[in-house]
């Protein structure tokens, strides 16, 4: 492990800039300015998980986050209405150590043949296991193009549109 | 980033909201789309950039780039912020980036001759470095900056590093006839021997006689073998001499003799100093202006251990015994050169596996030419280059580096996880490459798989699947085919069955079953594609039926312990009836059976199931040993066709202390051992090591909270006292261990003698004291390291009885008064 303060090439071990920004913005929403957000990430022993598929059980991700240390608690996130899952989870460790690791050697390899993604969380809350998008599943998966065979094919408001698109060409109009 | 910061504060100033496909600023006197800044680079932005990727682009001379950076400096002395970034980034590669060592020294090399006052503040901040070093004990950082300035021999007046050398060698001689198993001094004796090769490669000349003198001395402690050499060593002497390893420092040491008779060829080692211009004519010596004295460095008169624990180290090549060398063999010092660069590097910057993995492609950049061939040139045709030059190939010598520390023992310096996320990435970045040197690797540890340390198979196992899971699971099983006749205890079998339980684990049996050729689809039993295994007492068949189904859907409905009593009392009731020995022993079967039953959809449905019966469970344990071992023998029966399961909820009881460590251990180790065979089982295995490990885990927090600076009476005492008490258990624990396995090692067994003619003398008999043997040396080694770290620890904690500074009543007061 290098001593140095500043490295001489970028840590992996640093939150995303999707979480610096989305904290900045509510943060200058507000009069009452919060602490700085990474502030928050320090001694973070939990990690957002995102990109997996619908399909990747527990055991899976019990199975490749356990080489980072010991796993104290996985919360996976749910459709808010089918409560199934939709693509992401939490893991806690016991140690902000591990999580650091975790994101070194696990973020950006394969689970389930898929590329996963491992992001420091400032700790797993009643409520942000559902997803947040408007059908219940995660926003990504409202306006994907793409087709995800992992992650429920199209985006689901697309796929609402060409399913009446449908519909209409069939009802002859 | 910054696109989402110019678009909320345009959404911020029109109110928000319609912002969205605007990417820049729309004000009045902004109507044309904004050419790029025109930016003119500070010159210490572009001294940074060329000194940080120094010797990386194998397109650019390096050595116009070293003549280059200088002169930047040295013409603009003034600009401060220019001089700092040479100072700092030099220094900060010679530790993150022991590769680029050489040409940060030919940097500072051309300086000196250009400028020595800039020379002198790099000299300074190295030497401030190598002091804080030495004074923390960080070894590797005092050998990296000692090479640093061996480099740079040539512009000391004198001796120049040799009398720090000696100084070394002074405190390693003190220490090694001190005690004889003194590591410490093997760690110094490293750091001068891996200094000889770079300052014998500098420009400095006639130091020949000083190198040979201090090898002359090193000699004594680096060739003979420390007492730990084995323990560590990949192979067992015992179990495979040929395979066995040399220390590290004892190849080095040879290594360096035979060059000192060869006038330091050094070959590997790159000469960046050699000036670009005079290629063709003949080299001109390289000439210093002005020397200057060696800086000032004090070696405290007992050198501090360091953070980490030390070792003997093993040199492991995975390439060994191949019918043409692609990797430096042990005659030819490149081999511990170019492992010890590498090795650094891996370990140096785990914060970023991408570049390490990039370096570690890029090696042939940081040494000579002809070290390498052309990288990606197949293994073939390494035959036909083999007689001219000897060269080696770039990959095998990376990866040779990575599985080196993969397979470090006692353990190494970072998670496993991150050599095979290193490994993942090489194949990433060059995968036609790296793929070849990684199957050849992984062919040399299958046919090494009897004779290995049992830790490292286990290691090897772990990445083995691990890898595969990020490639689409491909490997040519079919080249083991014929090993599927082998007895299932066979080291060889068990590797096939623990791999394909791994992959599953990280996938899916279907998905496993479609990546094998025919004839191991036996191998993926139907139980394997089964979400949910069987519940037994589904069947009329099975004794208690009709309490195990009911047992079941009480837990399924949340029922209290109130209602489930009465159906485990009449369990007991009928096994009492049948004469059954202990009726707690059924009734807890029925009772486990449901929970991993309705648990099976996921491991939190099973978590929630054990938490809300968690009394009853601790109960049962307390109450019967029998019972306790059913609890695990119910839970393994439940998933054995998906072991990785069984032992994961094995750990959770542990942690609930529903199970004892004690009884996981005599569970595998007394009541199911069946004369040894259990102890082929990779998850048997993996299963015993984590208990082993929660209990070494503890230990070393309690031994932390003992050792922790500022503590005082009483609680010292109160402290030692439960160091003592669970060391006692922990000694225990692994004298269980020894007992149980040293039976079957020494073919003593019972179940063993009982089978067959007694003789324990069957074809199999042999393979399964094999086992015990494997089984015994790691538990021994792990039983030695622990003893190893209380005791390091404990000599340096605040002895019992000491009482804290005195503190006068009166001041108290004051201090009281004062604050209020």
């Amino acid at each position: 492990m290098s001593l140095l303060e500043v490295n001489t090439v970028d840590r992996l071990d640093r939150p995303s800039a999707y979480y610096a920004g989305k904290n900045k913005r509510r943060r200058d929403d507000r009069e009452d300015r919060e602490p700085e957000p990474t502030d928050k990430l320090k001694g973070a022993t939990t990690l957002y998980v995102g990109n997996l598929s619908f399909y990747t059980t527990e055991e899976q991700i019990h199975e490749l986050f356990a080489k980072c240390g010991e796993i104290k608690r996985l919360v996976m996130g749910l459709d808010r209405f089918n409560k199934t899952p939709c693509g992401f989870c939490f893991v806690e460790y016991y140690t902000h150590q591990d999580a650091l690791d975790c994101m070194k050697y696990i973020g950006g390899t394969k689970l389930d043949e898929r590329i996963i993604r491992a992001d420091l969380d400032p700790g797993f809350e009643e409520g942000r296991q559902y997803g947040r998008g408007k059908s219940g599943g995660q926003v990504r998966d409202e306006y994907r193009e793409e087709y995800d065979p992992g992650r429920g094919g199209y985006g689901r408001a697309y796929d609402e549109q060409r399913q009446r698109e449908e519909d209409e060409y069939g009802a002859g109009r | 980033m910054a696109d989402y910061d110019r678009d909320r504060r345009q959404n911020n100033h029109r109110g928000g909201g319609g912002g969205r496909k605007r990417r820049y600023r729309d004000d009045d006197d902004y109507d044309r789309r904004p050419q790029r800044r025109r930016y003119e680079e500070p010159l210490f932005v572009q001294v940074r950039r060329q000194l940080l990727t120094i010797a990386e682009s194998a397109a650019r001379r390096v050595e116009d780039d070293i003549v280059g950076i200088a002169k930047s400096v040295a013409d603009h002395y003034e600009d401060e912020e220019l001089r700092d970034t040479l100072v700092n980034i030099s220094l900060d590669l010679v530790l993150e980036q022991p590769m680029k060592i050489p040409f940060v020294a030919a940097v500072t090399l051309a300086t000196h001759n250009l400028k020595p006052e800039l020379s002198a503040e790099v000299l300074k901040k190295a030497s401030d470095l190598l002091q804080k070093h030495i004074d923390a004990g960080s070894w590797r950082e005092v050998k990296l900056l000692i090479r640093f300035l061996g480099s740079l021999q040539a512009i000391f007046e004198g001796d120049g590093i040799f009398p720090l050398l000696e100084e070394f060698f002074a405190r390693a001689a003190d220490l090694q006839s001190a005690s004889s198993e003194d590591l410490l001094g093997l760690e110094l004796v490293k750091v001068i021997l891996f200094t000889i090769p770079y300052v014998m490669s500098s420009p400095a000349t006639g130091f020949e006689a000083q190198a040979s003198a201090l090898l002359e001395k090193t000699d004594i402690i680096a060739s003979t073998p420390h007492a730990l050499v084995d323990l560590v060593n990949t192979f067992s002497p015992d179990e495979n001499k040929e395979a066995a390893g040399p220390s590290v420092i004892g190849l080095m040491q040879s290594q360096l003799q035979a060059e000192a008779g060869q006038g330091w060829e050094l070959k590997c080692l790159p000469r960046p100093w050699k000036s670009a211009q005079e290629e063709s004519e003949e080299q001109k010596p390289f000439e210093i202006v002005t020397k200057v004295p060696f800086p000032q460095i004090t070696v405290p008169s007992s050198v501090p251990n360091g953070p980490r624990p030390l070792f003997p180290e093993v040199y492991l090549s995975v390439y060994s015994g191949q019918e043409i060398y692609t990797v430096p063999p042990i005659s030819d010092i490149s081999s511990s050169i170019l492992r010890d660069a590498l090795v650094d590097t891996i370990n140096l910057l785990d914060f970023n596996r991408v570049a390490t993995a990039k370096y570690l492609i890029d090696i042939d950049c940081y040494f000579t030419p002809y070290t390498f061939v052309k990288r990606a040139t197949p293994f073939d045709r390494m035959r036909d280059l083999a007689g001219e030059g000897q060269s080696w190939k770039p990959e095998d010598v990376a990866v040779d580096a990575v599985f080196s520390q993969l397979y470090q023992l006692p353990t190494p310096e970072h998670k496993l996880v991150y050599y095979h996320s290193v490994l993942t990435e090489c194949c990433k970045i060059a995968p036609a490459a790296i793929a070849p040197s990684l199957g050849r690797a992984i062919r040399y540890l299958y046919n090494h798989l009897e004779t290995m340390d049992l830790e490292l198979s286990n290691r090897f196992l772990d990445w083995f699947a691990h890898h595969l899971s990020n490639f689409g699971f491909t490997w040519k099983w079919s080249e083991w085919v014929e090993n599927l006749e082998l007895p299932a205890i066979h080291p060889k079998m068990a590797f096939i069955h623990g791999a394909l339980d791994k992959e599953i684990r990280l996938s899916f049996a279907q998905r496993i079953k479609g990546t094998l050729p025919e004839p191991y689809i036996p191998l993926i039993t139907e139980g394997k594609e089964k979400d949910t295994p069987e519940f037994k007492y589904l069947s009329e068949m099975t004794p208690y039926s009709k309490e195990g189904q009911e047992l079941s859907q009480l837990i399924r409905k949340k029922a209290s312990d109130e209602e489930i009593q009465p159906v485990i009392a009449a369990i007991e009731e009928q096994a009492q009836g049948l004469g059954v020995s202990d009726p707690k022993v059924p009734s807890t079967d029925a009772f486990v059976t449901a929970i991993c039953y309705v648990g099976s959809k996921s491991l939190s449905h099973v978590l929630s199931c054990i938490e809300r019966n968690k009394d009853r469970l601790l109960a049962v344990g307390a109450d019967s040993p029998a019972a306790r071992g059913q609890i695990i023998t119910s839970v393994m029966d439940y998933w054995a066709d998906q072991p990785g399961i069984a032992i994961n909820i094995i750990d959770k009881l542990l942690n609930y202390t529903i199970l004892s460590p004690l009884s996981v251990l005599e569970w595998a180790l007394t009541s199911s051992i069946a004369a040894g065979t259990i102890l082929s089982k990779p998850h048997i295995f993996e299963m015993i090591s984590a208990t082993v490990g929660k209990v070494t885990n503890r230990m070393r927090q309690i031994v932390a909270a003992r050792t922790q600076t500022g503590l005082y009476e009483p609680q010292l005492s109160v402290l030692d006292e439960t160091l003592s008490r669970e060391r006692v258990e922990m000694q225990a624990l692994f004298k269980f261990i020894e007992d149980a396995i040293f039976s079957v090692a020494a073919g003593s067994n019972d179940e063993m003698m009982e089978r067959g003619d007694g003789s324990g003398d069957l074809p199999e008999d042999a393979i399964l004291r094999q086992w015990g043997r494997r089984w015994l040396r790691v538990f021994r080694r792990k039983a030695g390291v622990e003893e190893a770290f209380i005791n390091d620890a404990l000599d340096r904690a605040t002895p019992v009885g000491t009482e804290g500074p005195r503190v006068d009543g009166d001041v108290q007061i004051d201090d009281a008064e004062f604050i209020e």
